[in-house]
């Protein structure tokens, strides 16, 4: 198969996983679609490396409860379409990472 | 995996499945394929349900200016509450992955658009089974004039909206600039100065100087008053493209008999007057000369339909016909105000409208010249001229010169006897507003570039 042709599986794959999670209420309506258009901005439209680069850097398990609950609301309020916000975010996310990690 | 799919019956070839499935994939992975397909199909070409509300859905993410990826679709259809269980996303999923190289989008969208058309055919000829069956007794003319209609439709006027990239239109300007270029050399060298057509002649040497010839995908109107010389100038039109000079072309005459056009073509071939003809009255040399001059027609390039009922739809039948029988190079229609309305609600000027723009795109399609003659009404104008000359290349007036006109215009002045002129009122590729004086003999019912004096 084509490198280009395996991209467009992996992304089909995980958008209809995405969805197929959200039909058996394993994850929210919000959760669903902050997950979408994250895929979208990923492989489709290669926006933000920034936020990308932070999300890599983000694991939950090393993070105190209530840092992870502001990355996730930040994250579920995203408008994906403002570059300067997508940036802030990545910001914050570092951020919140690296004092974790102190 | 299999999903459904209809299972296999005496049907299969009414559709392809596969190819509904390649196209709706490519649409939601690559955005050049989104367009094509966009532009190409309908709802309608799908023969799935499923398919075609997918396609639908697509269409209404790119008509909202969002690009129709896959995860936009899943989206969209979430939200429109089509997704209830996860079988849903499985068939979607199954769907999408029918991936395909993006330059082959035309080929898999040309696959659906047939069995699109191959349905409809196939509904016709059902349709058509039917009514024999239950009505037997039926007018046999009138149900072929329906059917050929309706199969015309199916077939004809499927426009291919082709946008030039600006390497072929660049291509595509050099071409023609060099082919100018090269014409203009031989002319200068081989003609001597006598400009080469660029299309069907005319039969007058200064609308071909002007016009270049009728050439292929042109739509040429001529107006005229009752009695005023249309069918002349058809015959006349007729004569230099398939007589004088062996190309085909089809004539469709709504108000003449087979017998009229016949002996029309006595007098403008032999020279002979139209009236004495029609009587008879005509010596035996003369009757010597119309033979030879039938023998021209004979070996020409004419063929002639006359229609008293001629509808649009029938135009477009017949010009394909003899464009793919006769290889035909131009279609005259005489007239077009005589065509018969298929909706009565229509009002004249929108029938002509609808006429003529159905008369550019045949003419585009086939690459042929088209000519049309309009009547005028008894002051000079059309009605719904406005709305003709925006869709033909070419439109002429042919009206008798007013013999004030002919003492006091210096123009006119400079030719020997004009009494008609051919007034250019729109000329796509060159210039208009001109008048050029010509000489119709009513008797014999030729037309000539008047002479110049001197």
């Amino acid at each position: 198969m084509y490198e280009e042709q395996k991209i467009h599986k992996i992304y089909d794959e995980t958008a209809s996983l995405i969805v197929d999670l959200s039909l058996r209420h394993r994850i929210s309506h919000h959760e669903m679609h902050f997950l979408l258009n994250l895929l979208d901005q990923a492989v489709v439209k290669g926006r933000c490396p920034e936020l990308m680069e932070a999300l890599k850097k983000w694991e939950p398990d090393h993070l105190d409860p209530e840092s992870n609950e502001i990355i996730k609301a930040t994250l579920l309020a995203l408008d994906m379409q403002d570059q300067e916000v997508l940036k802030n975010t990545a910001g914050l996310i570092e951020d919140l990472v690296r004092e974790g990690d102190n | 995996m299999s999903l459904p799919v209809k299972s296999s019956s005496k049907e299969d070839y009414l559709f392809d499945l596969e190819s509904e499935r390649r196209v709706l994939s490519s649409m939601l992975h690559s955005e050049d394929a989104c367009i094509e397909a966009y532009n190409a199909l309908s709802a309608s070409d799908f023969y799935s349900p499923r398919h075609a509300n997918l396609f639908e859905l697509t269409c209404s993410i790119y008509e909202r200016e969002i690009r129709p990826t896959y995860v936009e679709l899943l989206k969209e259809a979430h939200t429109l509450g089509l997704f209830s269980n996860p079988r849903d996303i499985e068939e979607l999923k199954y769907i999408s992955e029918h991936y395909i190289e993006d330059e082959n989008i035309l080929y898999w969208i040309k696959r659906v658009k047939d069995k699109s058309k191959l349905r409809r055919f196939e509904g016709f000829l059902r349709r058509n089974q039917q009514l024999l069956t239950e009505n037997p007794d039926r007018e046999v003319e009138e149900t072929l004039l329906l059917a050929e209609e309706e199969l015309t439709n199916l077939t004809a006027l499927d426009h291919d909206d082709h946008i030039d990239t600006p390497e072929e239109l660049a291509h595509l300007g050099y071409e023609e600039v060099e082919r100018r270029f090269l014409r203009f050399k031989e002319i200068q060298e081989e003609h001597k100065g006598v400009i080469p057509l660029d299309g069907l002649p005319t039969g007058f040497d200064n609308l071909n100087h002007i016009t270049l010839g009728y050439k292929p995908g042109d739509l040429i109107i001529l107006g005229a008053q009752t009695g005023h010389g249309k069918t002349a100038f058809a015959l006349h039109t007729a004569k230099a493209v398939a007589v004088d000079n062996g190309r085909n072309l089809l004539y469709l005459n709504t108000e003449m008999s087979r017998q009229q056009i016949a002996l029309r073509w006595a007098s403008i071939l032999a020279g002979i007057d139209h009236d004495l003809i029609r009587k008879g009255d005509i010596t035996e040399t003369e009757l010597s000369k119309v033979l030879n001059a039938y023998s021209r027609l004979r070996v020409s390039g004419f063929y002639s339909y006359p229609c008293p009922n001629l509808t649009p739809e029938k135009t477009i039948s017949l010009a394909r016909k003899f464009k793919a029988q006769k290889n035909i190079e131009m279609m005259i229609i005489d007239y077009i105000g005589r065509m018969d309305k298929m909706d009565p609600r229509l009002a004249e000027w929108q029938l002509l409208e609808q006429i003529v723009k159905t008369q550019k795109i045949l003419a585009q399609n086939l690459g042929i010249a088209v000519l049309c003659l309009v009547q005028l009404n008894p002051d000079g104008s059309l009605q719904g001229a406005k709305r003709m000359k925006n869709e033909c290349d070419l439109m002429l007036k042919l009206s008798p010169l007013d013999p004030e006109d002919l003492e006091t215009d210096e123009n006119l002045k400079k030719y020997h006897n004009p009494n008609y002129a051919l007034y250019i009122e729109k000329n796509r590729d060159g210039v208009s507003g001109k008048r050029i004086p010509i000489v119709f003999d009513l008797q014999k019912q030729t037309m000539k570039d008047a002479d110049r004096r001197g």
